[in-house]
C-alpha cells in the first residue's frame, strides 16, 4: 500500500458513514459502504397509522409477513420533514434569485426525469373504518381489496387510510364484505381530503407507486432501494454478492415533480454464521474462541434463509444444541432439527453448533414479556460488511472495481430502467391507472467556475489540473514551516535499516520544501504494541516535538494505542508509518514528500494558500459521527481557521450523547475559536461561514431551530459592539442528482468546478451543487450545499466561488477535495477519535493539524 | 420460533371454523394446519414433481410446499384473484434462495379462474390437491368437477378434503361451517360420491381424515374427511398428454399474461357480466427459483464452496502465531471452567470420507503461495456432491479463482490482510 493509499484507506475508506456502494465512486477508492444493513429498523404505515401496522418489524421485504411497500414510509417521512423547513424565504438577498453568474456555461444531463400528469390531477384521501373493528391489518386490506367496488381502481391502502386517484361517487361509501368465517363486516369509506399534486402526501403516494412499479419489474426492495438478484456480481474470494439496483425517489425540485434514479449496489454476504464461526475457531484456537466469537458476532444483523427475516444477534447460547427441544406456541415440544425439517424441509447438518439468541420485539403494543428466538447459525446469513471488512484495502478495492461505473455505463443503466418501466405492461398499467406519464430525461445548464491559483511561498502557481498539483509545486517552497529539532523515531530491529534510509530521503525532500529536519533519536523496540507504548512513555519528554513510529504491521492496536496516548495522555504530535510502505521500491521519494508535508502540518506549519477576497473571514467546519466502540456517543469535530489567509486552524473534538448536546458543544467550540482569532488578529472576524457536515435525514429542523441560534449567541456574546456576521451551510456528500456532460455522443463527468444552481435544486432552499472532485474511472458525485442561514449577504456567485476555493485547502492532499477543507479536517479528526482514541484529544494540540 | 407465521396467515385464510367463539372444541395444532401438514406428509412420502392446489386461497399450502426439494412445478388456482395477487409476492424466492440455491428448479404459477374448466396447462401432474374445495361448488360445478379433474386432468394422485357434517353437532349452533358452503357431507355421502368417481375414472381411493373427535364422541369420525385417490396403472403416458395440448382455456401470450386487469377492462363480456366469466383462467403470478440446475447459480455455489475450503486449508497451514504473553491487558482471555464446554466445529466426516481426504493430494506451499490440488478439493463431500470430476471443476471456476499454471490446483497467497488483523 502506498502512503497515499494507506492514508486513504485509513482516513476515508473506513468511513463510518453508511451508504450503499456504487453511489460514491468519485474518489479512487470507494468512500463508504453500507455497513449497517439496517433493514431491522421498524416499518410502519404512512401518516402515523402506527397502531395497526406494527406487523413484522424484522421484515426485509414482503416475505412471509406480507408487509407492503407502503410500510416503508419512515425514512421518507424524514426527508419530507426536511422539505417542510423553508429557509430561503427568510433570506432576503436570495428570495428572488439564488443563481450565480460567473464561469462558462456547460450543458448537463441529469439522472432526473419528468413525471407528467394532467393539470387538474388530484388525489383523494379516504379513511376506512370497520364494524366490527378488525385488529388484523392484513384482513382489513384483504377485505377492502377484494371488494368489487374498488377492484378496478388505482389504490393505495395501509389498513386505515385509502388513496384513490378517482373520486368515489359518494362522500361516504358503505360497503360490506363477508369473511370466510361468515362474519359480515361493514366498511365505511369516508372522504377526508382532496390533495393537489404538490401536496407532500401526494409525493409520498408517488413514491409508493414507484416502489410498486419496481417490484413489478421483479426487483427486490431492500431498505429504500431496489435490487435485481438475477444479475449478481460475485466476489468469491471475499464471499460477497453484489446485487445491482437503483435508489429511486419522486420529489419536487425547483419547479416540478421529478423522478430520480441512481445506480446502487447491495452488498450481501455468501457466508453463514456457522461458516464464519468455523473459520474463526480455526484461527483463534479453542482457548479464547467463545469470547472472541461473541465479540465479533453480537450486535450483527443476520438474515434467516428460510423465512427471509432479519434478526439482530443479542447473545450466543453455547449450552443449547440443535438436538435440544423447545416448546412451540401450541405447547408441544420438538427438537430444533425436527422443527426445521418439518417446517422448512431443511436438514441441519452440524449438530454441535450453539444457538444464536435474538430478542424479538413484541408484535402490537401489548405488555407481555419480550420473547427470545433461538436461531441456528447454519441457517443465518451474515449481512452488511463488518468494520474489519471495510478496513480491508483489498476487499474494498475488489468491491470498488466491480461497482464502479463510468458516466456512460450509468446512463445506460438508467436508460434500461426507464425502458423497462415503459415496456413492462404491468408497470405501465400501474402508472396509467394513476394518470401518470413517464417523461423525458432532464437536461440543464451549469457553470464551470474559474480555476484557482495556488499560492506558495515565493511562487504563484496555476496548476495544470486542480485534481493534483503535486507536480506543479514540486520545486516550490511551502508557505511556512517550523524547524524540527528534537524528535524520536521508534522502530523494531527488523525495520531499523529501512527507517535509516527513509530518514535520509525525508530530510532531503523536507529541505527542498523549506522544512528543516534535524537528525532524530532512534529508539529500537520489540515488535508488539505494548513495547511501542512503553517506549513512548519512557522517551517522550516536554522537549520532544514529534514522535515517528515505524509500525511492523497494520494491526490496529499499534496505531490506536500510540495515538491514544500521544493525543490525550501526553499530547505530542505523532506520525505513524507502516514499515511495509517504506519497503516499496521506487516510491520512497513520493512517500517521503507526503510524510514531510504531514509532519509540517502537525508541527503547525502551512503548506499553500488560495486567494481569499474577503479580508476578515473565519471559516468553520463541523462534522459528527458515531464512536466505533460505544454507538450512543457522538463524536463532534470542529475546525476553524484562525488567520485571514485561511492557512492556520484551531481544531477541537468533543464527545456528546444527543443532538441538542451537539449544539451546546458547538457553542463551547465557537467561543474558543473566536478567542483564538482575537488572540492572533487582535480583533474578531467580520464574517464567519460555518460548513456543517454529518447531517442526517430529518435533522434540518434541529439545525435551524437549535444549532444556528446557539452559534449566533456564541458569536454575539464574544463581542460587546458589532458582532461577526454568520452564515451556516449544510454540506452533503450524498445526494440523489448526478450530472453528466455530453461529448461526442457519449456522456462524461463534468469538469471540476461545475456548479448547478437551477432545476435540480429545491425552491424552498438556497442551495447549489458543486463538483470539486475527480473520478478517474467512476462517476463523480456532486457535493450538495444548502445555505440555511446567511447574515453575510454574499451574492450567490461569491458564496459558490468561496466554497470552491475552500476545497483547495486540505493539506493532506495536493489537489482539490470533495468538500471544503474545514469539513474535511473535521471529518478526519472525528474519524481518528471515533476509531482510535475514543476520548477528547488534549487542547494543547488544538493549534496543530495533529490528526492528519 | 417461527411457527407463528402460519398462525398469522390463518387470519386471512379465514379458517376460523376450528376456533368457534364459544369454543367447545379446539384442535392442536389448528385444523387447517393439520390438513396442510397432512398434504405435506403425503408429498414427502410420494415425492411428486408437479403439484397443483385447486382452490388455493391465500396460497398458504403452496408456501408450505415450496420448501420441498422434490417439487419442480407448483401451481395454485383460485377464483378470488385479488387475494391471489396480493399473496403472490410471498411465493417469490427469498434473498437466501439466491445465496443458497435449491438443487432443482422450481417454478410457481398462480392462475385465476374456476377449477372446473379444462386447462391443458394442468395436464400431467403428479398430485392435485383440493383442500376444503368441493363444498364451495354449486351443484352444476360439482357435477362437472369429476369429469374435469379426474377425467381430463387425470393426475397420478388426487387429495380431496371436505367437512364431515357428522362432526357438526359438537360445535355450538353451527349448521354449515362457512356461509359459502353449499353443502356439508356425512362420511357416507362423501364416500359414496368418492367411490363412484374413483370407479368411473379408474382410480382407487382410501379414506382418512384429520381432527380427532373428542373422547366419548369417537363415532362421529374426523372433523375433516379426506379421500386419497390414486390412479390405477400409474401415470398418464406422455403421448396422451401431448395430444391434448391445445386446450388452453386462456392462451397465455407473452406480455399479456401478466395483465389480467387490463384484459378484464377491454373484455366486453367481463364488463357486462356481474360475475367473473368462467372461461377466463389467467396466469396472475409466476416465479422461478434459482437452482443448481442453472449454470450461473451452480457456478456461484461451486466457486463459493471452493473458496471456503481453500481458505480453511490455508488458515490451517499458517505458521502458528506466538501466544501473547498477556501483558496486553485488554486481550480477551478465556476465564476457563465456568463457560459451557468449548464447542467443536467444522464438518464431521465419516471414516470413509476421512480416508478419501487423507488419500488425496495434499495442499502445499511454494514461496509465499499456497496451492490446493483440485483432486484434494474433490475429496471433500460438499464439493464432491456438486462436482464429479476435476475437468468440470476447472472449467467452472477457472475465470473466478486463480489456478496454478497447469490448472491442477487452486493458488492463493499464503498470508493475507486478515491474518495480521487477528490478535488474540
Amino acid at each position: 500500500m502506498s502512503g497515499r493509499a494507506r492514508v486513504k484507506a485509513r482516513g476515508i475508506a473506513r468511513s463510518s458513514s453508511a451508504t450503499e456502494v456504487g453511489r460514491t465512486q468519485a474518489s479512487p477508492l470507494p468512500t463508504s459502504v453500507d455497513l449497517s444493513n439496517n433493514e431491522a429498523s421498524s416499518s410502519n404505515g404512512f401518516l402515523g397509522t402506527r397502531r395497526i401496522s406494527t406487523n413484522d418489524k424484522y421484515g426485509i421485504s414482503s416475505g412471509d409477513a406480507g408487509s407492503t411497500s407502503m410500510e416503508r414510509g419512515v425514512k421518507n417521512k424524514q426527508d419530507f420533514m426536511d422539505l417542510s423547513i423553508c429557509t430561503r424565504e427568510k433570506l432576503a438577498h436570495v428570495r428572488d434569485c439564488k443563481t450565480g453568474s460567473s464561469g462558462i456555461p456547460v450543458k448537463l444531463v441529469t439522472n432526473l426525469f419528468n413525471l407528467d400528469f394532467p393539470q387538474d390531477w388530484q388525489l383523494y384521501q379516504y379513511h376506512v373504518t370497520y364494524v366490527p373493528d378488525l385488529a388484523s391489518r392484513r384482513l382489513r386490506i384483504a377485505l377492502l381489496y377484494s371488494h368489487s367496488e374498488l377492484s378496478n381502481k388505482a389504490k393505495a391502502f395501509d389498513g386505515a387510510i385509502l388513496f384513490l386517484s378517482q373520486k368515489l361517487e359518494e362522500k361516504v361509501t358503505e360497503l360490506s364484505s363477508e369473511t370466510q368465517r361468515g362474519e359480515t363486516i361493514k366498511m365505511t369509506i369516508t372522504l377526508k381530503r382532496e390533495l393537489p399534486s404538490s401536496s407532500p402526501v401526494c409525493i409520498q403516494v408517488f413514491n409508493i407507486i414507484f416502489r410498486k412499479i419496481l417490484k413489478k419489474l421483479s426487483m427486490y426492495q431492500i431498505g429504500r432501494n431496489f435490487y435485481n438478484p438475477s444479475e449478481p456480481v460475485e466476489i468469491p474470494q471475499h464471499k460477497l454478492s453484489l446485487w445491482p439496483g437503483f435508489a429511486i425517489s419522486v420529489s419536487y425540485f425547483e419547479s416540478k415533480l421529478l423522478f430520480s434514479a441512481d445506480v446502487s449496489y447491495k452488498v450481501l454476504r455468501n457466508e453463514t454464521v456457522l461458516e464464519f464461526m468455523t473459520a474463526l475457531c480455526q484461527r483463534t484456537g479453542l482457548s479464547c474462541f467463545t469470547q472472541t466469537c461473541e465479540k465479533q458476532l453480537i450486535g450483527l444483523i443476520v438474515l434467516t434463509r428460510y423465512n427471509n427475516r432479519t434478526y439482530s444477534i443479542d447473545d450466543i447460547d453455547w449450552s443449547v444444541k440443535p438436538t435440544h427441544t423447545f416448546q412451540k406456541r401450541d405447547g408441544t415440544k420438538i427438537t430444533y432439527v425436527d422443527y426445521y425439517k418439518q417446517q422448512y424441509d431443511i436438514t441441519v447438518s452440524d449438530l454441535n453448533q450453539p444457538m444464536l439468541v435474538s430478542l424479538l420485539k413484541r408484535k402490537r403494543n401489548d405488555n407481555s414479556e419480550a420473547r427470545l428466538a433461538h436461531l441456528i447459525p447454519e441457517l443465518c446469513f451474515l449481512t452488511g460488511l463488518t468494520d474489519r471488512a471495510t478496513s480491508d484495502f483489498q476487499l474494498m478495492k475488489a468491491v470498488a472495481e466491480k461497482t464502479r461505473l463510468p458516466p456512460s455505463g450509468r446512463q445506460q443503466r438508467l436508460a434500461r430502467l426507464v425502458d423497462n418501466i415503459q415496456r413492462n405492461t404491468n408497470a405501465r398499467f400501474e402508472l396509467e391507472t394513476w394518470g401518470l406519464h413517464f417523461g423525458s430525461q432532464i437536461s440543464l445548464t451549469g457553470r464551470v467556475v474559474p480555476s484557482e491559483k495556488i499560492l506558495m511561498q515565493d511562487h504563484i502557481c496555476q496548476p495544470v489540473s486542480a485534481a493534483d498539483w503535486s507536480k506543479d509545486v514540486r520545486t516550490c517552497k511551502i508557505l511556512n514551516a517550523r524547524s524540527l529539532n528534537t524528535w524520536l523515531i521508534l522502530c523494531s530491529d527488523r525495520t531499523e535499516y529501512v527507517a535509516e534510509s527513509f530518514l535520509n530521503c525525508l530530510r532531503r525532500v523536507a529541505g527542498s520544501m523549506g522544512f528543516n529536519v534535524d537528525y532524530p533519536k532512534i529508539i529500537k523496540v520489540q515488535e508488539n504494541p505494548a513495547a511501542f507504548v512503553r517506549a513512548v512513555q519512557q522517551y517522550v519528554d516536554p522537549d520532544v516535538q514529534l514522535v515517528m513510529c515505524i509500525l511492523p504491521s497494520n494491526q490496529k492496536t499499534y496505531y490506536d494505542s500510540i495515538k491514544k496516548y500521544l493525543s490525550s495522555d501526553c499530547p505530542v504530535p505523532s506520525q505513524c508509518v507502516l514499515a511495509r510502505t517504506l519497503n516499496k521500491q521506487g516510491m520512497m521519494m513520493s512517500i517521503a514528500t507526503k510524510i514531510a508535508m504531514q509532519m509540517t502540518c502537525k508541527l503547525g506549519g502551512e503548506l499553500w494558500a488560495v486567494e481569499i477576497p474577503l479580508k476578515s473571514l473565519m471559516v468553520v467546519g463541523i462534522d459528527v459521527c458515531k464512536d466505533a466502540l460505544s454507538k450512543d456517543v457522538m463524536v463532534v469535530g470542529c475546525v476553524a481557521s484562525v488567520n485571514p489567509g485561511i492557512t492556520r486552524w484551531f481544531s477541537r473534538c468533543l464527545l456528546q450523547r444527543t443532538m441538542t448536546d451537539v449544539a451546546d458543544c458547538l457553542k463551547v467550540f465557537m467561543t474558543g475559536a473566536l478567542n483564538k482569532w482575537y488572540k492572533y488578529n487582535h480583533d474578531l472576524p467580520a464574517r464567519i461561514i460555518v460548513y456543517r457536515a454529518g447531517v442526517g435525514d430529518g435533522q434540518l429542523k434541529t439545525l435551524v431551530e437549535y444549532e444556528v441560534p446557539q452559534l449566533l449567541s456564541s458569536v454575539a456574546e464574544s463581542s460587546s459592539n458589532t458582532s461577526s456576521r454568520l452564515s451556516v451551510i449544510v454540506v452533503r456528500k450524498k445526494c440523489m442528482p448526478r450530472f453528466f456532460t455530453e461529448m461526442n455522443r457519449t456522456v462524461q463527468n463534468p469538469p471540476l468546478g461545475t456548479v448547478v444552481d437551477s432545476e435540480a435544486t429545491r425552491n424552498e432552499w438556497y442551495d447549489f451543487y458543486l463538483i470539486s472532485q475527480v473520478a478517474c474511472r467512476g462517476t463523480v458525485s456532486p457535493t450538495y450545499y444548502n445555505v440555511i442561514y446567511d447574515d453575510n449577504g454574499l451574492k450567490p456567485d461569491h458564496m459558490q466561488r468561496l466554497t470552491f476555493k475552500l476545497c483547495h485547502l486540505y493539506y493532506n492532499w495536493p489537489g482539490i477535495v470533495s468538500v471544503p477543507a474545514p469539513c474535511q479536517y473535521a471529518h478526519k479528526l472525528t474519524f481518528l477519535v471515533a476509531q482510535s482514541i475514543h476520548k477528547e484529544p488534549s487542547l494543547e494540540l488544538a493549534n496543530h493539524l495533529f490528526y492528519l | 420460533m417461527e411457527e407463528n407465521n402460519l398462525q398469522c396467515s390463518s387470519v386471512v385464510d379465514g379458517n376460523f371454523e376450528e376456533v368457534p367463539r364459544e369454543t367447545a372444541i379446539q384442535f392442536k395444532p389448528p385444523l387447517y394446519r393439520q390438513r396442510y401438514q397432512f398434504v405435506k406428509n403425503l408429498v414427502d412420502q410420494h415425492e411428486p414433481k408437479k403439484v397443483a392446489d385447486l382452490g388455493c386461497g391465500d396460497t398458504s399450502l403452496l408456501r408450505l410446499l415450496k420448501v420441498n426439494p422434490c417439487i419442480e412445478l407448483l401451481v395454485g388456482v383460485d377464483i378470488n384473484e385479488d387475494k391471489l395477487r396480493w399473496r403472490g409476492d410471498s411465493l417469490a424466492p427469498f434473498m437466501g434462495d439466491f445465496l443458497k440455491p435449491r438443487d432443482l428448479n422450481l417454478t410457481i404459477i398462480l392462475y385465476h379462474g374456476s377449477v372446473v374448466e379444462r386447462d391443458s396447462r394442468l395436464l400431467g401432474f403428479d398430485l392435485i390437491t383440493c383442500i376444503e374445495l368441493i363444498e364451495h361448488l354449486d351443484s352444476g360445478d360439482l357435477a362437472r368437477f369429476p369429469e374435469v379433474v379426474f377425467g381430463y386432468l387425470s393426475p397420478s394422485m388426487i387429495v380431496i378434503s371436505t367437512p364431515n357434517s357428522e362432526f357438526n353437532p359438537l360445535f355450538p349452533s353451527v349448521t354449515l361451517r362457512d356461509s359459502d358452503h353449499k353443502f356439508e357431507w356425512t362420511r357416507m355421502e362423501f364416500q359414496t360420491w368418492a367411490l363412484y368417481v374413483a370407479n368411473r375414472y379408474d382410480y382407487s381411493v382410501e379414506f382418512t381424515g384429520v381432527g380427532e373427535p373428542p373422547a366419548g364422541a369417537e363415532n362421529v369420525g374426523y372433523c375433516t374427511q379426506i379421500g386419497i385417490f390414486q390412479k390405477n396403472g400409474g401415470k398418464a403416458t406422455e403421448a396422451c398428454v401431448s395430444e391434448q395440448h391445445d386446450q388452453h382455456v386462456y392462451k397465455a401470450r407473452k406480455g399479456l399474461t401478466m395483465l389480467p386487469r387490463l384484459v378484464l377492462i377491454f373484455h366486453p363480456q367481463a364488463v357486462l357480466l356481474p360475475h367473473l366469466p368462467k372461461m377466463l383462467r389467467l396466469q396472475v403470478f409466476t416465479t422461478s427459483y434459482p437452482s443448481l440446475q442453472q449454470e450461473r447459480f451452480f457456478k456461484l455455489v461451486l466457486v463459493n464452496e471452493v473458496s471456503q475450503q481453500v481458505e480453511s486449508l490455508r488458515v490451517s497451514h499458517l505458521p502458528r502465531r506466538k501466544e501473547q504473553d498477556g501483558e496486553w491487558g485488554d486481550e480477551p482471555k478465556d476465564t476457563g471452567g465456568s463457560k459451557a464446554p468449548v464447542p467443536c466445529f467444522g464438518p464431521v466426516f465419516t471414516e470413509v470420507e476421512k480416508a478419501k481426504i487423507e488419500n488425496s493430494p495434499k495442499p502445499f506451499c511454494v514461496g509465499d503461495k499456497f496451492f490446493v490440488p483440485l483432486q484434494r478439493l474433490l475429496a471433500y463431500p460438499r464439493l464432491n456432491r456438486l462436482c464429479a470430476n476435476e475437468e468440470m471443476m476447472r472449467s467452472v471456476i477457472a475465470d473466478s479463482i486463480p489456478l496454478s499454471s497447469d490448472g491442477s490446483a487452486v493458488v492463493t497467497d499464503l498470508c493475507n490482510y486478515f491474518d495480521e488483523q487477528f490478535e488474540f
